[in-house]
């Protein structure tokens, strides 16, 4: 769905840094989603971005590309590019600003000082793609083992983990490798004992019932109090990225299901749609509102399980028996449409895999009739709950201005008190036409970000009512020659047709060269791909930013000072999966 | 072993001339005899206990199989516990990552005798469909695994059905390992291929249902 993202605004931001830098010391790139991209020299790096700072709080994304390969390489271009992608919610404006270094001088100032966020990202891209940070705190692998060698995402690094020497797992090996993530509190500047007290380090995870998933956070403790924490990630890692580098563009469909697995196809929408924006494909109305349609209903679906999940990580051990067959209901109509589950992969790009079966505006009527009084079922019985409250309320909070530097979106944010939704304030993919409200908190504390996702949950129920009501008629998939799988009615009929159908189903659709993104409203927050293409039947870089990688980081700011049953009611209340983590 | 459950007023009822019964009848009725090993095989495989344990997505699944609809605890294997050392049951459900290799060994080798593994979904039985660098291609490649789910992920009726087979084969004490060192050379157990034991049932179905139905 080709949108343009760029408001008159956005000019006014590049011809102030003009202005203010002269426009020599920039080189701007052209992009299909016209958000402003803007490469600089490095010296100036610093300097631009503490500029920016003023005008956009919250770095997105930051992420390296490997150019050595790449044909058609952008004029300012090194051997490795950092690229630093802002977002202006108050002004819905996106900029990017892109460096490039070479090889034999891969360094980059660090910009951990203008955004906090911007140290894991920093440690992600040293891990990945071997580009120094200078300045950086602490920089060491993040994502990877630490006894790993080479930089993954390089070009020269082996994809395939059958190209590698096979896994084993020797008694030496094991002690080596379990000797390396022994945590080490004099690596992250912790003193082990003050002059009065002797400080405990606990390790929480990786495999702990209560940190949804493999996270792992060392604690510093003074008795039971948190005095600093160090969230260790990267247990989860799965290549998705050099994975998108080898899979078609339509064959890494399924393995955008697995990012966020409570999100299904939510994932495959924030996919298609950039590559609907780098080619520009238009989607067809009855696409756009069963797209629509499905992704609330895995938004209810993740809701759901956090909802149970929360509710039993403070304590309660029914709710999840209640939540999660509500998602076994919904499952029933998952399936019924797509014929999966968690990952149905079903959105197609320009459109989806296939009409809707007879018979489902009865199956979705059912479950959205039903499912307000069950949710004031639960209102009652889990966020009325007065122990619930006692160990939810003001536990665990941050304000707006810290959400945004941190990089949290989504519901964690709204909890703070600020209205912002992509749904509403940039509507994409059709959502300009329904009506909702954005449920919002006060207080950013454990108690709010639940209660505002509850409230989403009905939020969705009313925007599935509207697509059932209002499903209009007509193609379920674009006529455009890039949809895929191409559209094969007329194949029989002449030979040209027939070629192209053949060409774009055993090697795939070529997208045109250029680069792209699109930030939707996840299930857990912004969410975002930036794809690269080089014009191949792959894609030469796809970024994923993700909302839980930053939620992550920033738990060590506000839990100093706690508990570490509060500390266990935060990681509840994030709502996070480790495979949107660490992807 | 052969056993039955009856209720005591049908077994009365059901009995001809009620008390007049010869003194093996009774015996029958009221002794049981049993190899030892044969009754403690029966009372592991109705009772394993579960390690809270998961990797990723199919770890979801595996919950769900927890909860209401399906609920696992008609199969006796509900008892999730926190640390490997009270069970002996540990489900492998998810990708098995190089960086989490260490762990997982490190956490099987806490489990106590006997214990049993099911490979969950198709990362942990064979890297699936992440032939990537940071995946280790199946979780059998450093621990012996008992029963294989297939899946992406499997569904929680396919865990159930899975644990199923591996109540089976623990009531016969045949432990369907992988691989196991016998006095001379190792021996492979015999291990058909599901899909053959189900082939003539399921060719029986002439009509699929079509997509564009619910």
């Amino acid at each position: 769905m080709p949108q343009a993202q760029q408001t008159s605004d956005s000019n006014a931001t590049v011809n102030g840094l003009f202005s203010r830098f002269g426009a020599p010391s920039f080189t701007a790139q052209p992009t299909q989603d016209n958000t402003p991209t803007l490469w600089v020299e490095r010296h100036k790096l610093l300097e631009v971005l503490a500029h920016l700072r003023a005008e956009f709080p919250m770095l997105l994304d930051l992420f390296g590309i490997d150019e050595r390969l790449r044909e058609h390489r952008p004029e300012a271009a090194l051997d490795f590019t950092i690229v630093y992608h802002l977002l202006s919610l108050e002004a819905r404006e996106e900029i990017r600003i892109k460096v490039g270094v070479s090889s034999d001088d891969a360094s980059v100032p660090s910009a951990h000082l203008i955004w906090p966020n911007a140290n894991w990202y920093e440690r992600e891209a040293w891990d990945m793609y071997g580009v120094e940070f200078s300045g950086h705190p602490n920089l060491r692998r993040i994502l990877l083992p630490p006894t790993w060698e080479g930089h993954a995402l390089r070009k020269d690094h082996p994809a395939r983990a059958t190209e590698m020497e096979p896994f084993s797992l020797d008694e030496e090996k094991q002690a080596a490798e379990q000797e390396a993530l022994l945590f080490k509190p004099e690596e992250w500047g912790m003193a082990r004992a003050t002059e009065d007290t002797e400080f405990m380090f606990l390790n929480l995870g990786p495999n702990h019932p209560s940190v949804h998933g493999v996270f792992r956070i060392a604690l510093q403790l003074d008795g039971e109090v948190i005095v600093d924490a160090v969230p260790d990630i990267g247990y989860h890692h799965r290549g998705a990225e050099k994975m998108a580098e080898r899979q078609t563009w339509h064959s890494f469909i399924p393995y955008t299901d697995r990012i966020d697995y409570l999100g299904g196809v939510m994932n495959n929408l924030a996919y298609v749609m950039a590559i609907e924006q780098l080619a520009g494909i238009e989607v067809p109305p009855r696409a756009k509102i069963i797209r629509i349609m499905m992704a609330e209903l895995f938004r209810i679906s993740s809701h759901l399980v956090f909802y149970g999940t929360f509710a039993q990580d403070v304590g309660q051990m029914s709710p999840v028996f209640y939540m999660f067959a509500d998602r076994e209901r919904l499952f029933g109509i998952i399936e019924a449409i797509t014929g999966g589950r968690m990952h149905p992969a079903w959105f197609r790009i320009g459109g989806v895999a296939q009409d809707l079966p007879q018979g489902w505006d009865k199956m979705v009527r059912e479950f959205i009739d039903s499912m307000p009084a069950r949710m004031d079922h639960y209102q009652t019985m889990t966020m009325d709950n007065s122990i619930l409250k006692q160990r939810t309320v003001g536990i665990g909070e941050y304000d707006t201005a810290e959400a945004l530097s941190w990089g949290i979106t989504g519901a964690s944010l709204r909890a703070t008190g600020m209205d912002f939704d992509l749904r509403r304030d940039r509507p994409y993919g059709g959502y300009d036409e329904f009506e909702f409200e954005v449920p919002i908190g006060n207080r950013g504390d454990s108690y709010d970000r639940a209660a505002v996702r509850v409230e989403e949950i009905r939020q969705s129920l009313r925007i599935i009512r509207q697509c059932l009501d209002n499903m209009p008629e007509g193609p379920y998939k674009s006529e455009h020659k890039l949809t895929t799988p191409p559209p094969k009615e007329r194949t029989m009929q002449d030979i040209e047709t027939l070629i192209h159908h053949f060409l774009s189903v055993s090697w795939g659709p070529v997208m045109p060269v250029g680069e792209a993104s699109f930030p939707i409203e996840a299930t857990k927050g912004i969410n975002n791909y930036h794809l690269v293409s080089d014009g191949g039947t792959t894609s030469y870089r796809t970024r994923i930013r993700t909302p839980s990688f930053p939620a992550l980081q920033q738990i060590p700011d506000f839990c100093k000072g706690l508990l570490i049953p509060d500390l266990i009611a935060i990681i509840a209340s994030i709502d996070f999966v480790m495979a949107d983590v660490d992807r | 072993m052969e056993w039955n459950l009856s209720k005591p007023e049908d077994v009365i009822a059901s009995s001809p001339g009620g008390s007049d019964i010869s003194i093996e009848e009774q015996i029958k009725r009221n002794v049981f005899f049993a190899r030892l090993e044969d009754l403690i095989a029966w009372g592991r495989a109705h009772s394993l206990w579960p390690f809270n344990f998961g990797l990723s997505c199919c770890y979801v699944e595996m919950a769900t199989s927890f909860t209401s609809r399906h609920d696992i605890a008609r199969f006796g294997s509900e008892v999730i516990r926190a640390t490997p050392r009270q069970a002996d049951l540990m489900v492998i459900s998810g990708t098995v990552f190089r960086k989490m290799a260490p762990v997982v060994q490190h956490l099987y080798d806490q489990l106590l005798e006997p214990r049993w593994i099911i490979s969950m979904g198709s990362c942990a039985n064979s890297g699936g469909m992440y032939d990537i660098y940071s995946v280790v291609q199946g979780v059998d490649k450093f621990i012996p695994v008992d029963v294989y789910v297939p899946g992406c992920p499997p569904r929680p009726e396919a865990l159930m059905q899975g644990l199923m087979m591996l109540q089976d084969a623990i009531e016969q004490e045949r432990r369907p390992l992988s691989w196991v060192a016998g006095d001379q050379q190792i021996i492979k157990p015999e291990m058909p291929a599901r899909r053959d034991m189900l082939q003539k049932e399921r060719n029986l179905a002439t009509e699929l249902k079509t997509p564009d139905q619910v």
